[in-house]
This record gives structure tokens, C-alpha cells and sequence, in this order.
């Protein structure tokens, strides 16, 4: 996207944060983990290392993803689901519903 | 439509004493299914599943709506158009079929909400929700007389 003045790149930047809260919140509720959601950072691998998440997760987080988002992540997009930052970058590629997202300070 | 245990057999891989569903009533392929599982005193697991006291286990229950949601899934890649009212007669390749029903891999926040017992007739009903790669997540409930004995969520996998 085009960001044009110093107030749209501020908005952008604020809405992505939301995005990223949203997220790990899904993360925490939808995998029923036990760790606050401000304990996982945005680079922070979710698969393999890092948080050790598997395929059945990916499943949960593609649900919880949609029924927050109404983004749907295809079939051989899993690469997506690398860290809080790429599935942020992907939902804020899509025509994403933002109606759900919470302030963060 | 109604698809009978012996077309049953067809799709799915399970034999006795595991196949826990009857009759398949209503499809709508690769989407939902509903089925029915009778449950008769003569089921091997009720001389311990407790001795004086006949209870289905639940873990069986969760078995009969994953077998359903089995044929539900396999059926969806069955060509548009099939002849379901005599599916015998069309050329299928039901071992095919049945070779890519998978395993039942999450199990999600199910209630068993009433004991079913012998004489009970299971009607079992699944929702396919979220498909991602090869696993599927599916909405499960279990009614028997028309009240909701089991609901939740599962998911299987489905092989190549």
C-alpha cells in the first residue's frame, strides 16, 4: 500500500500492533496454551523451535484467524503461519474485517 | 438418499468389531452428513462398561461422528455426477476410496451431555467448518429422541 503522509503511516502502524495483539491472543485462546499473550514476540518462531507448534495447530490458528479476520489462508500457504509478523503482514494484505480489534497502548 | 452398512463398508476401512456406524440418512459430500448408530445390548464392551450398568463409552461416541465425518469427506471426491440413489451400480474405486480416510487428530472441547444406553438410536450429525492443508476441522453433535447427548469439535486428517 501506498503510505503518503506522517499521520498515515501512524495509523498504519497503530492498526498493526492491534493486528499483532489479535494474534497472539488467537494464538494463546485457540492452542489453549498456557502463557500470557504478550510473553510471544512478533519474530519469534511459531513452528519447530520457538513456540513448538504443529500442523493440527496451524488447523486451529486458520480457524481462529477466520472467525477473527474472515481471512481464509489457502492450501501451500503455510508459510504464513512463520511468526506474528508474517501472519500480520498477510492479513493486512487482504481485505481483512478489523471490526473485532482492541486498542493497545 | 440413504446410504446402508454395506455401502458403508465400502468407503470406509473399519470391520468389525469397529465399524460404529449404520446408516448414513442425509449427505451433502465433502460438507456434512447425518447417520445413525443403534446401539443394542449385545455390544461386547457392555459386559465391562459397567457390569449392571450399561453406558456407551463416550470415547465410542467421538469414534461413530469421526467415522461419519470419514464418509462425509470421502464422498466429496466422488464425480458430481453420481447416480447416490443406486451407488452400487456406478463404477467406483472403493478401495480407493477408503485408502485416504486418515486418522482422527484433535479432539476439541466435546461434552457428553447424557448417557446413552442400549435401545438408544444415535443420530449423528457433522459439519465440515475450516479445511487447511490436509486436516479438517469438523463441528460434531449426537442426538438421541431429538436431545443433544454429545457436541463439539474434532479433526482428521485425510492422506494424499
Amino acid at each position: 500500500m501506498e503510505l503518503a503522509t506522517k499521520e498515515q503511516v501512524l495509523e498504519y502502524a497503530k492498526k498493526r500492533r492491534m493486528v499483532c495483539a489479535a494474534i497472539k491472543r488467537i494464538i494463546v485462546d485457540q492452542l489453549c496454551l498456557d502463557i500470557e499473550p504478550e510473553f510471544i514476540t512478533n519474530d519469534q518462531p511459531l513452528f519447530g523451535r520457538g513456540l513448538e507448534l504443529d500442523s493440527i495447530d496451524a488447523l486451529e490458528l486458520a480457524v481462529g484467524i477466520f472467525s477473527e479476520f474472515s481471512v481464509t489462508v489457502s492450501d501451500g500457504n503455510s508459510a504464513v503461519f512463520s511468526s506474528v509478523n508474517t501472519i500480520a503482514d498477510y492479513i493486512m494484505s487482504q481485505d481483512y474485517d478489523d471490526s473485532n480489534l482492541q486498542p493497545v497502548d | 438418499m440413504k446410504m446402508e452398512a454395506q455401502m458403508i463398508s465400502n468407503l470406509l476401512p473399519h470391520r468389525y468389531p469397529f465399524l460404529l456406524l449404520d446408516q448414513v440418512i442425509k449427505l451433502d459430500p465433502g460438507k456434512s452428513a447425518v447417520g445413525i448408530k443403534n446401539v443394542t445390548i449385545n455390544e461386547p464392551y457392555f459386559t465391562g462398561h459397567f457390569p449392571g450398568e450399561p453406558i456407551v463409552p463416550g470415547v465410542l461416541l467421538v469414534e461413530s461422528l469421526a467415522q461419519l465425518t470419514a464418509v462425509m469427506y470421502s464422498t466429496g471426491h466422488f464425480p458430481e455426477t453420481i447416480d447416490w440413489e443406486h451407488l452400487e451400480s456406478e463404477e467406483i474405486d472403493f478401495r480407493g476410496v477408503a485408502s485416504k480416510v486418515g486418522y482422527l487428530v484433535n479432539i476439541k472441547n466435546i461434552k457428553f451431555k447424557q448417557l446413552v444406553r442400549p435401545g438408544d438410536t444415535l443420530e449423528l450429525r457433522v459439519y465440515k467448518k475450516t479445511q487447511f492443508e490436509n486436516l479438517s476441522q469438523i463441528k460434531v453433535e449426537a442426538y438421541v429422541d431429538g436431545k443433544n447427548v454429545v457436541d463439539g469439535i474434532i479433526s482428521v486428517s485425510e492422506r494424499p
